[in-house]
């Protein structure tokens, strides 16, 4: 069975993705990190769906999916506001509270 | 070591594994790839010919609009698809769950049309 | 929905038990007719929403208590959502914190410069999304709850978009609440992968059987729990809450460092109490480390600021950390078990209305005096004595001071800790001891500057609180001071909010 293969992928892949929310500083660029850690999850449980022989896993997956695009559609909408007032991207800048 | 200390043993090897590919990817890549730096490789690239403007080009704001609203609708027949390949079996129960799903997802489409958001003008 | 997905060959229909899902079915009616009434109506009758929106807020408690009334688990989807007395607690808990935080916003979204239907719509489906949490057991179920809650609450956080500090605010919210999820999620996987179910019940069993032993699941249920560890701004996660709470619309704030926080709670005592207590060895350290952590970081950094929301940003995480505390000895023994889960319960729903009463006197105050300032209270008692004494009792109930509900729920927290006997939970007991004396400090010092101070700009004109604020306000305080004398209606709640187990 290939199981090891895809769980040493999905967890590449959420290393990376998180990697990427955490070092990255413009908004798109964090998005599509996160979307990364999505994928390496869905990966993750069709692996485990396939191996067990039931559909859980890809059921759960394709609700990650549906609800991930809900999810980026409004993280855009948030990045296209910040945009529209300090024409940037930059998440260093967004730094007006602190303390 | 106790037992309990070892499970947490496998949190730690993970979170350093996790670091350490970064650290090596990165490294492995800075060590290998040679470094000339030249004023044509700061140039955007377009196709050979030479770029005229800066790369910061903007998009009407509509495609974004219109962009997620496709994402939106496409992910959502996700749901239908399933249900679509076993029509008979799911008979009128499946139906009208189905309806209800996509009366609701109608009711987005109905928000975005009257909010002026499908007008291209 | 998840049977009908399954490519069964002999398609049984689910038995749909309409009475137990009677709450959920009102309120998705009510958030299609706020749409269609947005949808269908001029801007100057928007105003429309906001009432229908908490005619159906009240409407779906109806069905609350009629399913108390008639009692027993109601067990549905192969046990996926269950409808208990933990689950009906809840339910109503969101649903008046719902109410309370529309009474809240009336007048602030009425005369800002913001869209109406919108904000109601989102409100309302926020507050679904938490009535599903509290009947979630199974851990896509848990997941989409957790969405459908967390999703209209980003837009809230920042929905004063043409402001830079609401920008950031909806940023910060946003990234860390997805990053979360995406941890979670992650958490989520290992532990599917391992027990091949994601039904809270079946995956206990597993934990206490041989899958518990095994080194994945404890990853995963560390992955699980820090990702719920975001949700309730627990420290060292709590970076977006200061800035989300002051950005936002402060009604917005009131709801999220309540409800929210409740809806964070709801799931983990879900998934400790019903899935991963085989493993109580993970769960006591790492909620302890937590508990203490959130409660002394957010009491230390609470104590410099000047700014009333920041404050009760702060405070809020610190009383995250109290409710965390009694989690550091479940599972120790059964009767503990029992003894933490009523103090979680009893302290959120007290912690849940003083809070929403004290920031429904903050968006009072700031109608008139246009300050976040903590000195812009000074002098309250002189020109608005109703209010004064209003959020005295809000404070000192929050710092746990009888006869003020909040004693109470401290109680509770020292109940269940000094009931394991055990180091742990008598080292917890001095943590949480000590971190009530630094809390009452700041508390008090607000309750110094209103009734000592004079007025910063000697402004004494009295202030007008208009009617929905004032029903809130008067709802909250009749809570804090009745309860805090008859402590048994909590208690009584609490303990009868417990699971419906081997759903």
């Amino acid at each position: 069975m290939l199981l090891n293969e895809f769980l040493f992928l999905a967890a590449a892949l959420f290393a990376l993705g998180v990697y990427g929310v955490i070092s990255r500083r413009n908004g798109v660029m964090v998005l599509m990190s996160i979307e990364l850690i999505l994928n390496s999850v869905n990966i993750n449980l069709v692996a485990f769906g396939a191996m067990n022989g039931n559909l859980t896993g890809q059921v759960f997956a394709l609700f990650i999916i549906a609800v991930a695009a809900a999810e980026v559609g409004v993280g855009l909408a948030i990045v296209l506001a910040i945009f529209r007032n300090r024409r940037s991207v930059d998440l260093d800048e967004v730094d007006l509270m602190k303390g | 070591m106790s037992a309990f200390l070892r499970e947490y043993l496998t949190v730690a090897i993970f979170t350093g594994v996790a670091f350490g590919l970064l650290a090596g990817v990165l490294s492995v890549g800075k060590l290998i790839r040679p470094v000339r730096p030249q004023a044509e490789k700061y140039f955007n690239y377009e196709s050979g010919v030479d770029a005229v403007g800066t790369g910061w080009v903007q998009s009407p704001i509509r495609y974004y609009v219109f962009a997620l609203l496709f994402v939106m609708f496409d992910v959502e027949a996700v749901f239908i698809f399933p249900w679509a390949t076993q029509l008979e079996i799911y008979g009128w129960f499946g139906a009208v769950e189905m309806g209800i799903f996509i009366v609701l997802l109608a009711l987005g489409l109905l928000y975005a049309w009257r909010k002026g958001v499908l007008r291209w003008t | 929905m998840l049977a009908a997905l399954a490519p069964v060959l002999a398609f049984a229909r689910p038995a749909i038990d309409w009475h137990a899902l009677a709450p959920e079915i009102i309120l998705t009616a009510t958030i299609c007719i706020v749409l269609l009434v947005d949808v269908s109506t001029s801007e100057r009758n928007r105003w429309a929403t906001s009432s229908i929106a908490g005619i159906g807020m009240l409407a779906a408690l109806i069905p609350i208590l009629t399913l108390a009334v008639k009692g027993g688990p109601r067990i549905m989807f192969g046990g996926a959502y269950v409808v208990d007395d933990f689950a009906l607690v809840l339910k109503a808990l969101f649903l008046v914190a719902g109410y309370v935080t529309l009474l809240l916003s009336t007048n602030e979204i009425a005369e800002g410069d913001f869209w109406e239907g919108e904000y109601y719509l989102l409100v309302l489906s926020s507050v679904f999304g938490m009535t599903v949490m509290a009947s979630a057991r199974d851990l896509i179920t848990i997941f989409i709850a957790l969405e459908m809650l967390s999703i209209p609450a980003y837009l809230l956080a920042g929905w004063r978009k043409r402001e830079v500090k609401g920008n950031e605010a909806g940023m910060k919210y946003y990234l860390m609440g997805v990053f979360a999820t995406a941890v979670m999620l992650y958490g989520m996987s290992l532990i599917y992968g391992g027990t091949n179910s994601t039904v809270l019940a079946e995956i206990g069993r597993q934990i206490h059987g041989s899958f518990g032993k095994e080194p994945v699941a404890a990853l995963g249920i560390v992955f699980v729990l820090v990702g719920f560890a975001f949700k309730v701004s627990a420290v060292p996660f709590h970076n977006w809450a200061p800035d989300t709470y002051e950005g936002a619309p402060i009604p917005i704030t009131a709801f999220l460092s309540v409800a929210s926080k409740a809806a964070g709670f709801v799931a983990i005592l879900q998934l400790v109490f019903l899935a991963f207590l085989g493993r109580g060895d993970v769960i006591r350290p790492l909620m302890w480390i937590l508990a203490a952590l959130t409660m002394t970081v957010g009491n230390l950094i609470a104590l410099r600021q000047t700014n009333i929301v920041r404050l009760f940003a702060y405070s809020s995480v610190a009383q995250a950390g109290f409710m965390l505390a009694p989690l550091a000895v479940v599972g120790s023994s059964a009767s503990t078990t029992r003894e933490v889960l009523q103090a979680v319960v009893g302290y959120l729903l007290i912690y849940t209305v003083v809070n929403l009463g004290a920031f429904a006197v903050i968006i009072a105050v700031g109608r008139k005096t246009k300050s976040g300032e903590i000195s812009s209270f000074g002098g309250l008692f002189e020109y608005a004595p109703g209010l004064a004494v209003a959020m005295g009792a809000f404070l000192f109930a929050l710092a746990g001071i009888p006869p003020l509900v909040g004693w109470f729920a401290k109680f509770q927290v020292f109940k269940a800790l000094v009931s394991q006997g055990g180091a742990s939970g008598i080292t917890m007991a001095v943590v949480v001891g000590v971190n009530s004396v630094i809390a009452l400090y700041y508390y008090a010092n607000i309750a110094r500057t209103m009734f000592m101070d004079a007025p910063p700009d000697g402004d004494r004109t009295p202030i007008r609180v208009p009617v929905p604020l004032l029903a809130a306000m008067g709802m909250a305080a009749a809570a804090t001071l009745v309860v805090g004398f008859i402590p048994g209606v909590v208690a009584h709640l609490a303990e009868h909010a417990t699971f419906a187990l081997g759903g």
